[in-house]
């Protein structure tokens, strides 16, 4: 008895110590709870501040993270969660991207109109935000799972806001299943890991020794497996089947969170979690399967982009072929990569929130479908279609555009990892990599090519908002800055990771 | 003085700003703040072009006029060290001919463009900025710069092809925009290569601490810098990576243990890695040139777009690719380009017979011009491959030559279809009884792009030719056979030019009939003469007076020769027996 009063006390007394590392996410949790509370009462006035109030929280945290200087130390939480410079980088991106969707959320007609559940919706942003920051902190398996767990269960019910749509019930299902399966497969991996290392923690020392002494097709095994879950949630091939549907299914504030956040967080689960595999002599069963998946994921996306003639699935499977370029960087390793892929997660977070808004701007008020009926509307609205052509020439990865920088620090550090190695998977990497932005260039330039050279038909006079544009605007802007002094943001972020790494 | 490279670039985009913020309904201020922004760009570029002394050493690497060099990015990446983008422009005996080219060319296509009425300011907004991406590539001596500029040349002409072009504008201007968008991607590759191996020795001794902040950087430093690079003694951390085009000129400065190291043993496809870098290079600015095989999008394109963007297309656009050529691939890579001389010579000749044979066979006036084109541009390559003086001398000629003289073609041919709306050449018949003073200048620049003396076109032609002939005693560059095989394509020229003339305008007036009815016919109006005048003056005057531009561009391009076929074959010697090891 005696033996668990002790060991009880130090917990709580590590919990305590620990808890300033943590009050992102208390921060989070609290209004997430206050949120949930508010929704209780009926007063219209009340549920008319429930937006306001998850962006008070929202931003609160974003503030708190930018600014710094709350974390206790680089210690692990509870041999649990690690609140590095990473951690709180990543932070920032979520509690932004945790902020746009609300902002895209306020403008979006279907939302407007919903009955029920508007509250809940906005709690279940939150919710999913306290969840991308704790995968962001983790560095043990069990933590991991339960933070993507967290996640999946929010962006579940969040892809069945509109519960009255055929589609979003389908997308809902077709979600669940697969990722209640990469769930299992990914556990089931994560129990391979435990038994051949004897810990959870995989930033640990033992872990390391553990994996260099155990069977290495066991751990190639245990590591495709874990590898399954994290590809579930950053949409890359053969665990994006669900991404289509999902992202036709739900409503579009939501699709713009679910490219970027769950994403964003899955690369620096990954991240981390390739630390010990860096070694391409013990490890090369596995960097080739990374690399096998880096390849099909590209190849996937950006071919099956082609044949789509809708913007949601086109933007669908354009997201799978970022997620590839994403594990590209993640893949160069002995180099400097965190930087680079930090960098593109921040381009994508804006480009991507920028192309959604477009997309809910022509489906709300232009009742755009279907490709072709974006004919002309860049002619009758030159102003957003140039912010749209912005967009997409930054997802293309065309200068002047931030999306441009972002390929090309990542292409530097493979090509610096093929000159340490000389892998020709790094270089077959490159060049494949390289080459799909022709094929890529091919799909996103019908956006454009509808917008401005087909002919209008529809004699409307249709209005967009002020807020529309600005947002619009505010999108586009960082796009031309981090192309052109992307140092300011590089040097910041080194800053912050060598801080506290 | 200092600012001038820069003003000749940003001119443009000053008068796009304006054009921006201007109500789209007034077409006229439009247009007068269009031309008014070229012609100041013009007036630059003659300014710089008479102000740039032709006397001074240059050689690509060294000898730059009018430099201005400002830190632009600059980031540490890890093991790489630091990154550095500068903004670094600068003009040698070669760009400061483009530079005039563009500026003269900028203001024709202004005049072209006057008839245009449909989206006027959207129009004008897109081709300012088209004249500012090409005077920037031009002018660029940073490849990052070089490169942001390459790219953004699509862009607006995408949509003006796209927009403003013919019946089939849409599939033209997707052709061209992913054909040379595949071209930048072979570049983008080189490009990644080249500026993690390379170090800017300058700039490093500064990091090391060699050489104080502000000093100059003495040939003794940069020598040191050099030799410790080489040995290894530089840490990462004190290595500045750069984009620099005249630093990647030399071997000192690329890292010893980089791929594109002259001594690097790593092979793809059984050939140096460098080998495979020039090749990709070569592609990506052959697509630009454009030489057959990868010529397809050019008639489409040209077929397409309007006037006035296919005068822009065929004077300066398809000049940065063989100007990039120049500037970057052959210099950069001198030990490919001295074993792959057989090869790039061979594919000009090819352009040459090809499009000529191509152009033989057309019937619509506007594909014919636009094949000679490519016949013209395979005149650079092989002048380019003989690596002489003399056929260097004539490719950058070619270059200057082909920017006039194309401009007039098209805007010939611009003349006859906003009269008829076709340009069929079987549809014409005799039209000298009716048009002599359009006829005189069709037949001006007919001749004078079929090479005859007295127009810049022969001193081109003849410049490479000579070169050709003389490659293999001199250079040791060039079969004989395949500068013999290119003297058949001045015949062919003859040939196409001389019998679409006999078919168009000669013998008894006759026009298709279905075409009567909306085409009148008329001479020339007093703006197709404020165009064509000072276009066939020009050609001309460089016909005439050849020197007016060798004196400019030959210490350079003297330069550029010699220290091409040096590294080269120094370079080529270590490639080699490396890969014997």
């Amino acid at each position: 008895m005696n033996e668990q009063a002790v060991y009880l006390s130090e917990t709580i007394d590590a919990i305590v110590a620990g808890a300033g590392s943590l009050v992102p996410e208390l921060l989070l949790a609290v209004f997430f709870l206050l949120l949930v509370t508010l929704d209780l009462f009926k007063s219209p006035t009340i549920k008319r501040l429930l937006p306001w109030l998850a962006l008070t929280g929202l931003f609160a945290s974003l503030l708190l993270q930018i600014l710094g200087g709350y974390t206790a130390g680089d210690e692990l939480f509870l041999n649990l969660l690690l609140s590095d410079g990473l951690a709180r980088y990543a932070g920032i991106l979520f509690s932004a991207a945790g902020i746009f969707t609300i902002l895209l959320s306020l403008q979006n007609r279907p939302l407007e109109h919903l009955q029920q559940g508007k509250g809940e919706y906005y709690a279940l942003i939150l919710m999913l935000v306290l969840g991308l920051n704790l995968m962001g902190k983790s560095v043990n398996l069990l933590m991991v799972f339960l933070a993507i767990e967290t996640v999946s269960i929010a962006s579940y019910i969040l892809t069945l806001t509109l519960k009255h749509e055929k589609r979003a019930v389908e997308a809902g299902l077709k979600y669940i299943l697969y990722g209640a399966l990469s769930a299992g497969v990914m556990l089931y991996g994560m129990s391979f890991f435990y038994g051949l290392t004897g810990t959870l923690n995989y930033s640990s020392e033992v872990f390391r020794i553990g994996l260099l002494q155990a069977n290495t097709l066991l751990v190639t095994v245990a590591a495709v497996l874990v590898f399954a879950g994290f590809f579930f949630k950053i949409s890359a091939a053969p665990f994006h089947f669900w991404v289509p549907d999902v992202y036709q299914g739900a409503p579009l504030p939501v699709v713009a969170l679910f490219s970027t956040g769950p994403k964003m967080a899955g690369i620096i689960v990954i991240l981390r979690f390739v630390r010990p595999f860096e070694n391409p002599l013990a490890y090369a069963d596995v960097q080739l399967f990374l690399g096998i998946a880096a390849i099909a994921t590209l190849v996937i996306g950006n071919f099956t982009a082609l044949w789509q003639d809708t913007p949601r699935r086109l933007l669908a499977y354009s997201s799978v072929s970022h997620a590839g370029f994403l594990l590209t960087g993640l893949l160069a390793f002995n180099t400097d990569y965190t930087l680079s892929v930090l960098f593109y997660l921040t381009v994508l977070l804006f480009m991507n929130f920028g192309i959604f808004l477009f997309l809910q701007l022509s489906e709300d008020i232009f009742k755009v479908q279907k490709l072709e009926d974006f004919a002309g509307l860049g002619r009758a609205h030159p102003f957003i279609g140039i912010m749209a052509l912005l967009y997409l020439l930054s997802l293309t990865g065309l200068p002047p555009l931030a999306g441009f920088m972002g390929k090309l620090l990542i292409f530097s550090n493979v090509w610096e990892a093929y000159t340490l190695g000389e892998n020709t998977l790094l270089l077959t990497l490159l060049i494949v990599g390289i080459l799909l932005t022709g094929v890529a260039l091919f799909y996103y330039i019908k956006i454009p090519y509808y917008l401005f050279f087909k002919r209008n038909f529809r004699e409307e006079n249709l209005v967009t908002s002020l807020s529309d544009k600005l947002l619009l605007a505010l999108f586009a802007l960082p796009l031309l800055v981090l192309f052109f002094k992307p140092d300011l943001l590089l040097n910041w972020m080194e800053q912050l990771l060598a801080q506290t790494l | 003085m200092n600012f001038i490279l820069s003003s000749l670039i940003f001119t443009p985009l000053l008068a796009a700003l304006v054009v921006l913020v201007m109500p789209a309904h007034l077409h006229r201020p439009i247009k007068a703040v269009a031309l008014l922004g070229t012609l100041v760009q013009m007036g630059l570029a003659v300014f710089s072009y008479v102000n740039f002394d032709g006397g001074a050493f240059a050689n690509g690497q060294q000898g730059y006029q009018f430099v201005e060099k400002l830190n632009w990015i600059g980031f540490s990446l890890g093991n790489l060290g630091l990154f550095q983008i500068e903004y670094f422009v600068g003009v040698d005996g070669i760009s400061i001919s483009m530079v005039l080219l563009t500026g003269i060319i900028g203001v024709i296509g202004i005049i072209s463009s006057w008839t245009i009425t449909r989206n006027v300011k959207g129009y004008f907004l897109l081709y300012l900025l088209l004249l500012t991406s090409v005077m920037g590539c031009f002018l660029a001596l940073d490849f990052f710069l070089f490169y942001l500029f390459f790219e953004f040349m699509l862009l607006p002409m995408y949509f003006l092809i796209g927009i403003w072009g013919g019946p089939r504008r849409e599939y033209a201007a997707i052709k061209f925009f992913i054909y040379t968008l595949v071209g930048s991607l072979f570049i983008l590759i080189v490009m990644i290569g080249l500026y993690t191996s390379v170090i800017d020795p300058v700039a490093t001794a500064r990091q090391l601490g060699l050489l104080e902040r502000d000093m100059a950087a003495s040939p003794d430093v940069i020598r040191q810098v050099q030799q410790m690079l080489q040995q290894g003694a530089i840490s990462t951390q004190g290595m500045v990576h750069t984009f620099s085009i005249p630093a990647m000129m030399e071997a000192a400065n690329f890292l010893p243990d980089s791929l594109l190291h002259v001594v690097s043993r790593v092979t793809l496809w059984d050939l140096p890695i460098r080998f495979v870098a020039f090749l990709l290079l070569l592609a990506g600015f052959a697509i630009k040139v454009p030489v057959v095989p990868v010529h397809t999008w050019l008639p489409d394109a040209h077929v397409e777009a309007p006037t006035p963007i296919s005068v822009l297309l065929a004077a300066i656009l398809l000049k940065v690719g063989g100007y990039g050529l120049i500037r970057i691939v052959y210099p950069v890579f001198p030990d490919a380009a001295a074993y792959f001389s057989v090869l790039v010579g061979s594919l000009g000749v090819l352009s040459i017979i090809y499009g000529a044979l191509n152009a033989l066979a057309m019937n619509d006036l506007k594909k014919l011009i636009a094949y000679s084109s490519v016949s013209h541009m395979g005149f650079v390559l092989l002048g380019l491959a003989s690596l002489t003086t003399e056929g260097v001398n004539g490719a950058v000629y070619m270059m200057f030559s082909h920017g006039i003289i194309s401009a007039m073609l098209f805007l010939v041919v611009g003349v006859i279809y906003d009269r008829a709306h076709d340009r069929m050449i079987q549809n014409f018949r005799g039209l000298a009884n009716v048009m002599p003073a359009y006829t005189t200048f069709v037949v001006i620049a007919f001749f004078a792009s079929l090479g005859l003396p007295g127009f810049s076109g022969f001193i081109a032609e003849l410049l490479v030719l000579v070169g050709g002939f003389s490659a293999p005693e001199a250079t040791g560059m060039l079969p004989r056979w395949l500068t013999i095989v290119a003297v058949f394509g001045l015949l062919l020229a003859a040939a196409y030019y001389l019998w679409a003339l006999q078919r168009m305008f000669f013998g008894k007036f006759w026009v298709y009939p279905e075409l009567r009815e909306s085409a009148v016919i008329t001479d020339l109006n007093f703006r197709e003469y404020l165009m064509l005048v000072p276009l066939t003056l020009l050609a001309l005057l460089f016909g005439i007076f050849p020197h007016l531009l060798l004196d400019k561009i030959g210490v350079a391009v003297n330069g550029f020769s010699e220290l091409v076929l040096q590294n080269g074959q120094e370079q080529l010697n270590i490639v080699l027996s490396s890969m014997v090891r």
